[in-house]
C-alpha cells in the first residue's frame, strides 16, 4: 500500500485538523477564559506545533513506531507502550464522536430525533477503524478542499454580523482563567498523537518538520480567525452557543430572502467532521495491528468492538454528555499531553531506532 | 481475474456506500416531513404575568387550504399558564396533542405587567432552546400580550404577520421603529450594559370594524385591530425603566444612523404650518471621550429635502426643493430638542441604549471601574447637529 505523501499530509494539518476545534471548544473556551479565550488558544496551537514537529523529525528515522520502540525497548514493552497510546486514542475520540452527534442531532433536525438517525454513523466509525491509516493520505485530498471551502464560506457570512470590539479589553479574565483555558483545551489537540501513529507510513521529504509545523500553524490561523469571529459575532453570550460553526454564518443579511444558505458550508464542515472524529481511534486500531504484527483478524475485531462501545457509551449518556466532556477536560485532561506532547519528546531524544548512515 | 478485482475494489465501493448511507440519514431531516396532525407550528408567542405565574398565548399554524382563494396562514391561538414559561408551551402538547415547534416563532410579544420585572427571567426559556432561532423580534405591548396576540388583524391573516410588518427594514429605515431580535437584546443584557429596548406595541379598533360581539380571532364578526410600534420601551437590568415618544424614537434612529428616506416635521413660521423634510442621508454617532470627567457627543449631521409644504406652494417651489434656512434652523431646534429629550429619559432611568459603558469597558479597564455606575449622569454632554439641504 502506498505511503501518505507529505503533500496530504500538510492538507491533513492545514484543513482537516483544524475542523475538530470549531464544534464545542470555542463555546467551552469562551465559559472559562471569556473574550480572553485566543490565549488558551495559541498557547495550545505553540505547544501543539512544536509536538507536531517533534514527531515529524521521526519520520527521518523511516520506522513505524512500534519498530522504533522494539530497537529500543524490546517487543513486550513496545507492545504495551503502543497499546497504552492505543487506550489514549480510543479515549481521545470520545469528545469528537460525541459532539459530532450531538450537533447533528441539534443542527440537523428540528426536533430531537429518533436514536436510529445516528447510529448508521457507527457502522460508518467501525469500517473506518477497520481500515489501514494509509489510506487516509487519498482521503485528506478530498476532505481539504471541501474543509477549506466550508470554513472560508462560514467565515465570509459571518463578517458582515460580527463587532471585532468584543474582543476588548484585550486581558480581562485573569491568569486563574487562562490557565484553566489553556489546559482544559488539551482534549481537543491530539493531532501529534495521530501522527506518532504514522510513522513509517509517510513518505519522507527534506524539511517535512518544519513545513508540517508551519502548516499546523496555518490552520491554526484559521482557527483563531473562527474564534475571533465566533466572539465578535456573539459577544458577551458565546457561553451559550453551542456547535460554534453552524451559528455564526445564520445572521448574514441575505438569509432573510434565501433562506439558510450558510448550511451549505455547515453540511460541508459536518462532513469532514464525520471522518476527522472517528481519526483518532482508526489511528489507535492501526497501531495496535502494527505492534502485533498485523494478525488479520485484529483490525477488523477490535474497530467492530470499538464501534459496539462508543455506541453503547453514546446510548447511556445521551443525556449526560456535559459531564463526560467536564470528566474528559477537568478531571483527566493531564492524560492528553502525556501522550501529544511529551510522547513525541521522549520519543526524539531516545538514542537507539536511529537509522544506520 | 476478475473476482480478484472485484474484491481488490471492494472496500472502496463499501465505503462509498456507507457514506451515501450516512449522508443520508445526516442531512435527511426526516426528509423535510412535518406531520402537520401532531405538531404545533408556534409562529408568535405572547408572555403576560400571572399570579402563579406566567400566562402564554402562542400562536400557531394551522392549515388554511391550497387554492387560492382561501390560501394564506391560518392560525389558532392556545392560552396557557403556568409556574414558568417551559410550563405553559409544554401544556400545549398535553391541551392539544400537538408537539409544539419554536422554530418558525418570529416574534415574542411581551405584556406590559410582564415587562416591568426582568424578562430574561422567561426570556432564559428561548435562548437555552436549541430548536428556536435567537433572530425572532421581541416587542414590548400595551395591556395584555395574550389579547394583542389573540386579536384579530384588519390587515394580515394573523397578528403576529401584523406586528411584524411593522418591523420591516423599510419601517426601520424610516426611522419609525426600532427593531430588536433576541440575540441583541441578551447581548445587551448580558453585556456590560446591562440595557436594551424594545419596540412598544399598541392596538387601536379599525375603524369600521365590530367593536362589540365576541372578540374571538378566529370569529368572522370579532373586530379587527390595526397595530402600532413608533414608541420604544427601554430596559435596565431587563426590566422597563422608561418610555420613548415617537419624536425620541426618531431621534433614537437618527443617532444610530439607521434612517434613509424618513421623513419628519419642522416648523416653518413664514407659512404658518409645519413642513415635511426627507432625510437623505443620516450620519449619526455618539462618541464618548474619558478626562477628568467623561464627555459624551451625540453628533447627526443630516442632509435633507423638502418633501411636503402643508400649504399651496408655486409649481416653481415644488420642481426645485430648497429648504429655507428658517426651515433648517427649526428642524435643528426640533431635533435638538428631541434628542435632549431621549438623553434626559436615558440617564434618568440608567439605561446605557448607546452602549456607553461597553465602550469604556473596553477602552479602558480602569476608567470603567471609576464611571461605570455614574457614566449617563456624571458625564459632560455636548450636541452637535448640523441640517443641512441637498443644494
Amino acid at each position: 500500500m502506498s505511503k501518505i505523501s507529505p503533500r496530504q499530509l500538510y492538507f491533513f494539518l492545514a484543513c482537516v485538523a483544524p475542523v475538530g476545534k470549531l464544534v464545542l471548544l470555542p463555546t467551552h473556551l469562551a465559559n472559562i477564559a471569556g473574550n480572553d479565550f485566543l490565549y488558551p488558544l495559541l498557547v495550545q496551537y505553540v505547544i501543539g506545533a512544536a509536538a507536531v514537529f517533534c514527531t515529524l523529525l521521526l519520520v527521518r528515522r523511516g520506522k513505524t513506531l512500534p519498530v522504533l520502540l522494539e530497537e529500543v525497548c524490546g517487543k513486550a514493552v513496545s507492545r504495551i507502550l503502543c497499546t497504552l497510546l492505543s487506550l489514549f486514542l480510543f479515549y481521545a475520540t470520545l469528545v469528537p464522536l460525541l459532539e459530532q452527534k450531538t450537533f447533528v442531532q441539534s443542527v440537523f433536525y428540528d426536533t430531537l430525533p429518533s436514536l436510529a438517525a445516528f447510529a448508521p454513523f457507527f457502522l460508518f466509525a467501525a469500517y473506518l477503524m477497520a481500515a489501514p491509516l494509509e489510506r487516509q493520505g487519498r482521503m485528506w485530498d478530498l476532505l481539504a478542499p471541501v474543509a477549506a471551502v466550508g470554513l472560508a464560506g462560514i467565515l465570509v457570512l459571518s463578517f458582515g454580523s460580527a463587532d471585532y470590539g468584543a474582543l476588548l479589553p484585550a486581558v480581562s479574565m485573569g491568569f486563574k482563567s487562562f490557565s484553566e483555558g489553556t489546559m482544559s483545551a488539551t482534549s481537543w489537540f491530539y493531532d501529534s498523537a495521530i501522527l506518532l501513529t504514522m510513522l513509517g507510513k509517510v513518505e519522507e521529504e527534506k524539511g517535512i518538520a518544519v513545513k508540517g509545523m508551519l502548516f499546523y500553524l496555518l490552520g491554526g490561523a484559521a482557527v483563531g480567525l473562527f474564534f475571533a469571529t465566533f466572539c465578535a459575532v456573539f459577544a458577551d453570550t458565546a457561553v451559550n452557543q453551542l456547535f460554534a460553526f453552524s451559528k455564526t454564518s445564520k445572521y448574514f443579511a441575505g438569509i432573510t430572502v434565501l433562506g439558510r444558505i450558510d448550511y451549505f458550508f455547515i453540511f460541508l464542515l459536518a462532513m469532514v467532521m464525520a471522518f476527522y472524529c472517528v481519526l483518532p481511534a482508526q489511528a489507535g486500531v492501526d497501531l495496535l495491528v502494527g505492534a502485533f504484527h498485523k494478525p488479520r483478524f485484529l483490525g477488523p475485531a477490535v474497530a467492530v468492538l470499538l464501534a459496539a462501545a462508543y455506541f453503547t457509551v453514546s446510548v447511556s449518556l445521551d443525556y449526560r454528555f456535559g459531564e463526560l466532556v467536564k470528566a474528559v477536560t477537568s478531571t483527566s485532561f493531564w492524560v492528553f499531553p502525556v501522550f501529544t506532547v511529551l510522547a513525541p519528546v521522549l520519543l526524539l531524544a531516545l538514542r537507539g531506532g536511529r537509522r544506520e548512515s | 481475474m476478475k473476482a480478484e478485482k472485484f474484491f481488490r475494489t471492494l472496500p472502496m465501493k463499501l465505503s462509498i456506500l456507507l457514506f451515501a448511507l450516512i449522508l443520508f440519514t445526516f442531512f435527511s431531516n426526516d426528509f423535510g416531513l412535518v406531520d402537520i396532525q401532531k405538531t404545533a407550528i408556534i409562529l408568535a408567542v405572547g408572555i403576560d404575568k400571572s399570579d402563579d405565574g406566567y400566562t402564554v398565548a402562542s400562536q400557531i399554524a394551522v392549515p388554511k387550504g391550497s387554492d387560492r382563494t382561501t390560501g394564506g396562514t391560518s392560525s389558532v391561538e392556545i392560552v396557557t399558564e403556568g409556574a414558568t414559561v417551559s410550563d405553559c408551551i409544554t401544556q400545549i402538547y398535553a391541551r392539544t396533542g400537538w408537539v409544539p415547534k419554536m422554530v418558525f416563532c418570529n416574534l415574542i410579544l411581551i405584556g406590559e405587567e410582564a415587562v416591568h420585572e426582568d424578562v430574561f427571567g422567561f426570556l432564559n426559556y428561548f435562548l437555552r432552546n436549541e430548536y428556536m432561532s435567537d433572530s425572532c423580534f421581541l416587542a414590548a405591548c400595551e395591556g395584555s400580550a395574550c389579547r394583542v396576540i389573540s386579536s384579530r388583524s384588519a390587515v394580515a391573516d394573523a397578528s403576529s404577520l401584523a406586528i411584524t410588518g411593522l418591523f420591516s427594514d423599510a419601517a426601520k429605515k424610516a426611522g419609525r421603529v426600532m427593531t430588536i431580535t433576541l440575540k441583541d437584546l441578551s447581548i445587551g443584557y448580558y453585556g456590560v450594559s446591562k440595557s436594551g429596548y424594545l419596540p412598544y406595541v399598541r392596538m387601536r379598533l379599525q375603524e369600521g370594524s365590530q367593536s362589540s360581539g365576541e372578540e374571538e380571532s378566529g370569529s368572522s364578526t370579532a373586530p379587527q385591530y390595526v397595530y402600532s410600534a413608533e414608541e420604544t420601551a427601554i430596559l435596565s437590568n431587563g426590566a422597563m425603566v422608561g418610555l420613548l415618544t415617537d419624536s425620541e424614537t426618531l431621534a433614537f434612529s437618527l443617532l444610530k444612523g439607521n434612517v434613509f428616506a424618513g421623513t419628519f416635521n419642522a416648523p416653518d413660521e413664514q407659512k404658518g404650518r409645519p413642513v415635511t423634510l426627507t432625510v437623505l442621508s443620516d450620519d449619526g454617532k455618539v462618541e464618548l471621550k474619558v478626562g477628568a470627567r467623561p464627555e459624551v457627543t451625540l453628533h447627526l449631521d443630516l442632509r435633507v429635502r423638502l418633501c411636503c409644504r402643508g400649504v399651496t406652494a408655486p409649481l416653481e417651489d415644488i420642481a426645485g426643493d430648497s429648504v429655507p434656512d428658517s426651515v433648517l434652523a427649526n428642524a435643528e431646534e426640533k431635533l435638538d430638542g428631541d434628542i435632549l429629550s431621549l438623553w434626559r429619559k436615558i440617564a434618568a432611568a440608567d439605561c446605557d441604549l448607546f452602549g456607553l459603558r461597553r465602550t469604556l469597558y473596553r477602552t479602558s479597564l480602569k476608567e470603567y471601574g471609576r464611571w461605570k455606575e455614574t457614566l449617563l449622569t456624571g458625564a459632560a454632554v455636548t450636541r452637535e447637529l448640523h441640517v443641512s439641504t441637498t443644494n
